[in-house]
């Protein structure tokens, strides 16, 4: 079986896989739901590819029988993906600072591949959830802050101070002030912190009402 | 008077028995006696032709058993009439029969005798039926009748009474497929063998598979389940697979809000659905059929279940049909119950024992279904229509029909309709000629705005496009899909944004979870759409309803993800108009969306019956003590509807909240 892939063209056994004839001639698809040979449900579609003709056929389970072409880059597919991934990061808790994958996981991975925001600076953080800054007394803004930056302050050694801006999901910012309140954090402290680089933002509005609302149902 | 059915042997010379049969059987039966002559055995023959039409006693009576009729109390109809006819000693026969599809008239009995015209009264109660058979059988009077099947001059008031055939909701029918629903008694095989039952499968028998194939390519006969794929193809691909066994289904899963034809043809002609699957058997090479039917429609499986040990004990079932060395049986199974069910993938799962998820295709089921073998799936209504074919021949069929799609399909009218139905008419056939001629147009005083076509996942062509013709490329380019023939008449008081809401509720409970863009996106379509008719919406909610409905409709797995955006793209499509009144004036035009209404009481026609105030949920009704009249606290009231439905003079009304 010959398929051809983003006009590369690759000699495969019946029925391999797309996404391990992609692998072969080095095309990375964005994978999410597969375990090859135990879970080949094509649940999450980031993976899905194209024929010619427009046909979407998800890589992870499509397998090949006939010589095929398949476009597996292109900016409807990317937008397509992203969207399925916003869908389920969507109803995900995202609590990465006390999730004991801590960033290790597929989601943080693929958020950043898709380029999509949500997920905050713990997910990049060095330290365990018992050693978590937050703990120590120290006031620090990474879960309400866009991750992206590697955790470059935490791994060296100080705090996050939100430079990246303010994560995106009002739902999880109200989720971080419920915990800094819980850990006996003032929110005002949080808040002036926080001023100090999103002053100019117009997000900051957001974050103050999120903060209102959680100190009102406190 | 006699006992002798169509299905016994005539005489002794006639050699056909279960373990000997004969591959004339049928034509024998209604042409024969064919291997002697015998100019008694022709005789019964026609006597009993005679019998089965007006019984055995030259009366009959038909009254319909069917879940639609039942509904409207036929049952009680049918044991009003057995308690008449006994009590005034008449010797009438008295019947089942599926249901013509007339739901407005029901539940309808119909009269016959050899002398008289064949009438069939329409709405009938209990009460009524002492005076519908003494008017009837003994004073020949037809002119409460509400139509008549035949005229023949010898009944008082015939003249007063329309034909059934000039009536617009008959005359404009096709009736192909339906031929027989309401006319024969479905847990009958000799009335459905007299009225040429079995002939398809008998010519098929004789014919072999690759001329079965060719005749139902030559018919050009579509799907008529919901994709109109080639049944000629399907089959021809799972006759080619070299696996066995192979496996042939029908699926009467039916689970359309609004969509009953299935459910009426398998309950008035459920022979016709075995025969097809039959002759589907044999042309794949398959020896072993299921037929899949929804459990919430008990009665048709019970007719499946009839139908099935009648043609087994008749041997139109089991070792050596009609002596063809064809072996093949039919398995009822039912189904789990969920709308996802009648998706093939999933039927098959739910049949292997599994949960009923859909799976990813390829493999198409005719290369690997059931078990991984190949495996035929087709609706109930597309194997009636290759039975039919198969009797009657392709030419027949390919007389109605558009270019790309030949002969007719059931639709079911429902919605604000003054003739709810299931109609059969040909492919082609305009939108305006069904909701308008056929289903009588909108009810009451209002005005059709829209009609949904193809059951939830179908989408809402605008009262400006009804001329349109009913196939699969039209209604496709026009947002909307065949499915499997549900059209909802949406009329002037409905809100689309509301309707969008409605079928979306019901495609995102349906959704079996399996994958993402369908569970979370129509889950999160559900939320903007239930912002927008709380009048919270917004401009960017426009942009992402769209981008997330084009998202879901491209990549889901299966075709429930694939076509549920529909309703929300086709209002988007032809009702901006609507979603950016809610969205820009936070008005909503049809009065529907209780956030963006307030209920007013004009102090000018209320009577002051107190009947509003009596019945508002939160006493939000107060009385005026100047002038006597009521009036509603707007702060208290919470939108409810109830004063303006309880108002006998219609005093109250809705204007919007925001003005
Ligand atoms: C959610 C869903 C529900 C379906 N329900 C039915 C059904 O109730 N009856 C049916 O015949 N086909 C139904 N189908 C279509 C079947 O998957 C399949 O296409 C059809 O049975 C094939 O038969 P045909 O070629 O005769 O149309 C459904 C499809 C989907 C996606
Ligand atoms: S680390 Fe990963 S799994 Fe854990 S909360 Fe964060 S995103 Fe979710
Ligand atoms: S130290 Fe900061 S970045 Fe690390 S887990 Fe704690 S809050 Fe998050
Ligand atoms: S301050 Fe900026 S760079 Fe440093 S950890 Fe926080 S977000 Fe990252
Ligand atoms: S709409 Fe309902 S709550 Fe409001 S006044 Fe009428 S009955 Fe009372
Ligand atoms: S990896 Fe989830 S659908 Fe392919
Ligand atoms: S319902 Fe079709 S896969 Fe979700």
């Amino acid at each position: 079986m010959k398929v051809k892939i983003d006009g590369k063209e690759v000699e495969v056994e019946p029925g391999t896989t797309l996404l391990s004839a992609a692998e072969k001639v080095g095309i990375e698809i964005p994978r999410l739901c597969v375990i090859p040979g135990l879970y080949e449900g094509s649940s999450c579609r980031v993976c899905l590819v194209k024929t010619p003709a427009g046909r979407l056929f998800p890589a992870c389970n499509y397998r090949v029988y006939r010589d095929e072409e398949f476009v597996s880059n292109s900016l409807d597919l990317w937008e397509m993906r992203r969207v399925n991934f916003e869908l389920i990061l969507k109803f995900h808790r995202i609590e990465c600072w006390q999730c004991y994958r801590k960033g290790q996981c597929s989601l943080a991975t693929l958020s950043k591949e898709l380029m999509v925001e949500g997920i905050p600076v713990c997910s990049e953080c060095p330290l365990s959830p018992s050693e978590c800054l937050l703990q120590k007394g120290i006031l620090c803004l990474g879960m309400i802050t866009q991750s992206g930056c590697r955790a470059e302050c935490l791994f060296s050694g100080g705090e996050c101070w939100g430079c990246r801006g303010p994560i995106s999901r009002r739902d999880l910012i109200e989720r971080a002030f419920e915990h800094y309140i819980e850990l006996g954090y003032d929110v005002k402290a949080v808040i002036s912190k926080a001023e100090i680089f999103w002053n100019s933002l117009s997000e900051l509005k957001i974050v103050k009402e999120a903060a209102d609302r959680v100190v009102d149902r406190e | 008077m006699s006992c002798w059915s169509l299905l016994d042997r005539c005489c002794e010379k006639c050699s056909c028995t279960l373990n000997n049969p004969c591959s004339n059987f049928i034509d024998c039966r209604i042409t024969g006696p064919l291997c002697h002559d015998d100019e008694q055995c022709r005789e019964l023959r026609t006597r009993r032709f005679e019998e089965l039409r007006y019984g055995e006693t030259g009366s009959k009576i038909r009254v319909p058993i069917a879940s639609c009729t039942l509904a409207t109390g036929s049952e009680a109809v049918y044991n009003a009439i057995r308690e008449a006819v006994g009590k005034m000693r008449l010797k009438v026969t008295v019947t089942i029969t599926g249901c013509h599809g007339l739901d407005f008239i029901d539940p309808w009995v119909e009269f016959t005798a050899k002398d008289m015209p064949t009438a069939i009264y329409g709405n009938v109660k209990p009460g009524d039926v002492p005076k519908l058979i003494e008017d009837y059988f003994i004073k020949r009077d037809v002119s409460k009748a509400f139509v008549l099947r035949d005229r023949k001059g010898t009944a008082a008031g015939e003249d007063k009474v329309p034909l059934l055939e000039e009536l617009d909701f008959w005359r404009k029918q096709y009736k192909w497929v339906s031929r027989n629903c309401g006319f024969v008694n479905p847990e009958s095989l000799e009335e459905y063998i007299a009225n040429g039952g079995y002939k398809g499968l008998s010519r098929a028998l004789k014919e072999g598979p690759e001329r079965v194939i060719d005749e139902i390519l030559r018919s050009g006969l579509r799907g008529r389940g919901g994709a109109g794929f080639p049944t000629g193809i399907k089959w021809r691909i799972a006759r080619q697979q070299s696996a066995t066994p192979k496996y042939v289904v029908a699926n009467a899963d039916e689970g359309d809000p609004g969509a009953f034809m299935n459910r009426l043809l398998a309950e008035s002609d459920p022979f016709r659905i075995v025969e097809g699957l039959t002759i589907a058997g044999y042309t794949v090479g398959a020896s072993q059929g299921y037929i899949f039917v929804r459990a919430e429609k008990p009665l048709m499986a019970r007719r499946f279940q009839i139908a099935v040990e009648e043609a087994r004990r008749h041997g139109l079932l089991g070792k050596n049909i009609l002596n063809s060395g064809f072996d093949f049986d039919i398995e009822v199974i039912l189904s789990a119950g969920a709308f996802v069910c009648g998706e093939e993938t999933a039927m098959l799962a739910a049949i292997e024992g599994k949960r009923a998820w859909p799976r990813q295709r390829p493999p198409y089921p005719a290369e690997r279904g059931l078990w991984n073998k190949p495996t035929v799936i087709n609706n109930v209504e597309t194997l009636a229509h290759a039975a039919t074919i198969m009797a009657e021949g392709a030419n027949k069929f390919t007389e109605v029909g558009t270019e790309k799609t030949k002969g007719t399909k059931m639709f079911c009218v429902t919605g604000s309709v003054q003739r709810v139905g299931a109609y059969e008419v040909p492919v082609g056939t305009s939108i305006r000629c069904l909701v308008e001629e056929l289903a009588g147009g909108a009810m009451g005083n209002c005005k059709i705005k829209a009609v949904q076509i193809g059951g939830p996942s179908g989408g809402c062509i605008p009262a400006n496009l009804l001329d349109l013709p009913i196939d699969y490329e039209t209604l496709q380019s026009a947002g909307a899909i065949m499915g499997s023939g549900g059209i909802v008449v949406i009329s002037d008081e409905n809100c689309m944004v509301d309707v969008a809401k409605f079928f979306l509720t019901f495609t995102s409970a349906e959704s079996c979870g399996k994958c993402v863009p369908c569970r979370v996106g129509l889950r999160v379509m559900w939320n903007i759409l239930n912002k927008i008719t709380n009048g919270e919406g917004s401009e960017e909610d426009i942009d992402t309803l769209r981008q997330l409905a084009e998202t879901v409709r491209t990549s889901s797995l299966c075709a429930l993800g694939g076509t549920a955006p529909n309703p929300v793209l086709s209002t988007l499509r032809y009702f901006m108009d609507e979603y950016k009144a809610h969205i820009k004036d936070r008005v909503c035009p049809a009065y529907v969306c209780s956030a963006l209404i307030k209920y007013r009481i004009n102090e000018e026609s209320c009577i002051a019956c107190r009947q509003c105030a009596l019945n508002c949920p939160v006493n939000a009704i107060f009385r005026v003590e100047e002038s006597g009249k009521y009036r509603i606290d707007e702060k208290a009231c919470i939108s409810c509807g109830v004063c303006f439905t309880v108002c006998p003079v219609k005093a109250i009304s809705k204007v919007s909240a925001s003005g």
